[in-house]
């Protein structure tokens, strides 16, 4: 016994997959019991467009993280509008670890989430509208500075606007300065926005 | 030019964003160090002032300039044994708990990506010959792999410098190098020993091929990566290993900033990373 | 002098809970998300967890049940997020906390937690 080198080395053409590979097997593979045969199916199917609302409705029931983080890079690779709806719905999820990652999948999306945003935005639900902010995060998008200012001067929860302003603290101009003075005169009773304006309010004017 | 100088305010902005990107937490004594290597890079990059060389930071698409800054705010060398404390943990508590569940002869597999000039897929060989009694009952296969076909003509070469084997005991040094010239040369034993391999991560059909591992040394590479590039990687080795198989990252890595596939594990020796025993449901 | 680990996403918060903590004589950590809560936590002991509940990768509720899972030093944990239904208070206390309260925190509303579940930093 000792170090060896691999005996064969044949490139491995036929690896797990088994199953012949065309959209509609793959969509019956995709609920197999198998977690790994589901990971490839989830893959695969990136090649099928048609995919898309399946791959969107076993990502609600998913319950391996594996399975559900293929499905999510396959559905940010399709970018279609099934794929951008089905990641919102996931947003009003009771699954937390699925809303967390539909956030991260949301922030490759920059051209497929923008002209959904206002909309987020402005969502009836103040989970929602948090959510959104934070996929402006690192959204590489024009727009997130004026979204931003928007939110601190319109949104009447005070947790959306305090997750606004921590992000402001990171991307706010001068254009800034105005809305987040007068969220801070909005909230004088409320210690974390005043801390949280005073240091995005620093950030800015030393910038 | 006006001289470029970085505010306070600057400063932490940057600290913040930095740790959010690559886990790497700067103490305010650190603030000089940073400062002169933003500047650096704020000239180099004609941004003309920190705001517009934040954003760029921030918003390039190719991540370019982050893993530029990245590379300057880490040092990153390659030489033999370093961050041994991982060898230790493979011959101590990883290969133990393998052997201990395993069930059938054939040989263990451990890949190592970047092989970079090859010192740590070599150091993880000696490790095994000389601190590792199960090599005695077990075969282990090393790959190593690299997206650079120079650098892997240099492994396999396996020719090194004296600041590249200086921490090797002098023991070991002579047992396994001879000296030539300048450079001390590997032993053809160990060379055999080793499979280098050209891989590019980023691609499917280059990886494709790269199944069946317990352990995977991956150090110092996915800090320099996007955040998307390291999600594809994450799952590329995921599919890479066996169910229990262990992840080990460099030192001022942490897998928070890449992955949720993987449970964190401690060992006396190191935190090192498992693809789960069982897979869930 | 007591170690307090808090997790959370948002800088501003961090920073917010580490001035009123650090102000009461505590020493303070920080991690982003559940799996840097929970690779610190295995490399040293704290005395309490401050944990948001809506973090990538690994969210509050996961942490602490990976936390509780480990054989480490059981610290209390408090977890402090926007969630304001009874259904959340439930989730994280069988997730394993130990407190909840809801965002934004004024300080002696977190000052008067952290001494229950820790006492006085300060004499």
């Amino acid at each position: 016994m000792a170090l060896i080198k691999t005996q064969t080395h044949q490139p491995i053409a036929h690896d797990e997959r088994k199953q012949a590979r065309d959209c509609n097997s793959l969509l019956l593979e995709l609920e197999n019991d198998n977690p790994m045969a589901r990971r490839w199916a989830a893959r695969d199917l990136a090649d099928c467009p048609a995919a898309s609302a399946a791959l969107v409705s076993r990502l609600q029931l998913e319950d391996d993280v594996s399975v559900r983080e293929v499905i999510l890079t396959t559905l940010t690779v399709m970018g279609n509008e099934v794929a951008v709806v089905g990641l919102v719905n996931c947003l009003r999820s009771e699954k937390v670890a699925l809303r967390n990652e539909a956030i991260e999948a949301m922030k490759q999306l920059p051209d497929e989430v923008a002209p959904i945003m206002r909309g987020l935005l402005a969502d009836a639900d103040p989970d929602v509208r948090i959510f959104a902010v934070n996929i402006l995060e690192s959204l590489r998008h024009p727009e997130v500075e004026s979204w931003l200012i928007s939110v601190i001067d319109h949104d009447p929860e005070l947790n959306v606007c305090a997750t606004a302003v921590d992000l402001l603290g990171e991307v706010g101009s001068s254009a800034s300065r105005e809305p987040l003075l007068r969220l801070k005169a909005r909230y004088t009773q409320v210690p974390y926005i005043q801390f949280a304006t005073d240091l995005a309010l620093k950030r800015i004017s030393d910038g | 030019m006006a001289a470029i100088s970085i505010s306070e305010s600057e400063f932490e902005k940057f600290r913040e964003f930095f740790y959010r990107k690559t886990g790497i937490q700067f103490e305010s004594s650190k603030r000089y160090f940073v400062d002169k290597r933003l500047e650096e890079r704020i000239e180099l990059t004609h941004s003309g002032n920190f705001r517009a060389y934040f954003t760029k930071l921030r918003f390039e698409a190719s991540g370019a300039e982050l893993q530029q800054l990245t590379n300057l705010m880490t040092v990153n060398e390659t030489y033999f044994f370093r961050e041994e404390y991982q060898f230790q943990c493979l011959v101590k508590s990883l290969l133990p708990e393998i052997t201990g569940r395993k069930r059938d002869n054939t040989p263990i597999r451990i890949w190592a990506i970047p092989s970079s000039s090859g010192e740590e897929a070599y150091s993880i060989a000696i490790y095994l010959l000389e601190f590792w009694a199960g090599i005695n009952d077990w075969d282990i296969e090393i790959i190593s792999s690299d997206i650079d076909t120079k650098i892997l003509a240099l492994a396999r070469h396996g020719q090194y410098s004296v600041r590249s084997v200086q921490h090797l005991p002098e023991k070991l040094l002579r047992k396994y190098f001879t000296r030539q010239a300048e450079n001390y040369q590997i032993c053809d034993d160990l060379r055999e020993a080793v499979e280098f391999t050209r891989v590019n991560l980023s691609e499917r059909i280059d990886t494709r091929a790269y199944r069946n591992f317990d352990i995977i040394f991956c150090r110092n590479l996915l800090i320099y990566f996007d955040d998307a590039s390291r999600k594809a990687a994450a799952e590329t080795f995921y599919d890479a290993m066996k169910p229990g198989a262990y992840i080990c990252l460099g030192h001022s890595e942490s897998m928070s900033r890449f992955s949720s596939l993987y449970k964190v594990r401690k060992f006396p020796e190191a935190i090192v990373y498992q693809k789960p025993l069982l897979e869930a449901r | 002098m007591k170690r307090i680990l808090i997790v959370d996403d948002a800088a501003t918060v961090r920073l917010y809970h580490r001035q009123i903590l650090e102000a009461a004589g505590y020493k303070v950590y920080e991690a982003v998300n559940g799996i840097e809560a929970l690779e610190k936590s295995l490399q040293q002991p704290f005395d309490l967890y401050v944990v948001d509940i809506n973090m990538p990768k690994l969210d509050g509720y996961g942490f602490l049940r990976e936390l509780r899972s480990q054989d480490i030093y059981q610290a209390p944990a408090i977890m402090v997020s926007t969630e304001a239904q009874t259904s959340d208070h439930q989730q994280a206390f069988a997730a394993g906390a130990n407190a909840y309260l809801v965002k934004p925190v004024k300080p002696e509303q977190l000052l008067i937690q952290v001494k229950l579940m820790i006492g006085e930093a300060r004499g």
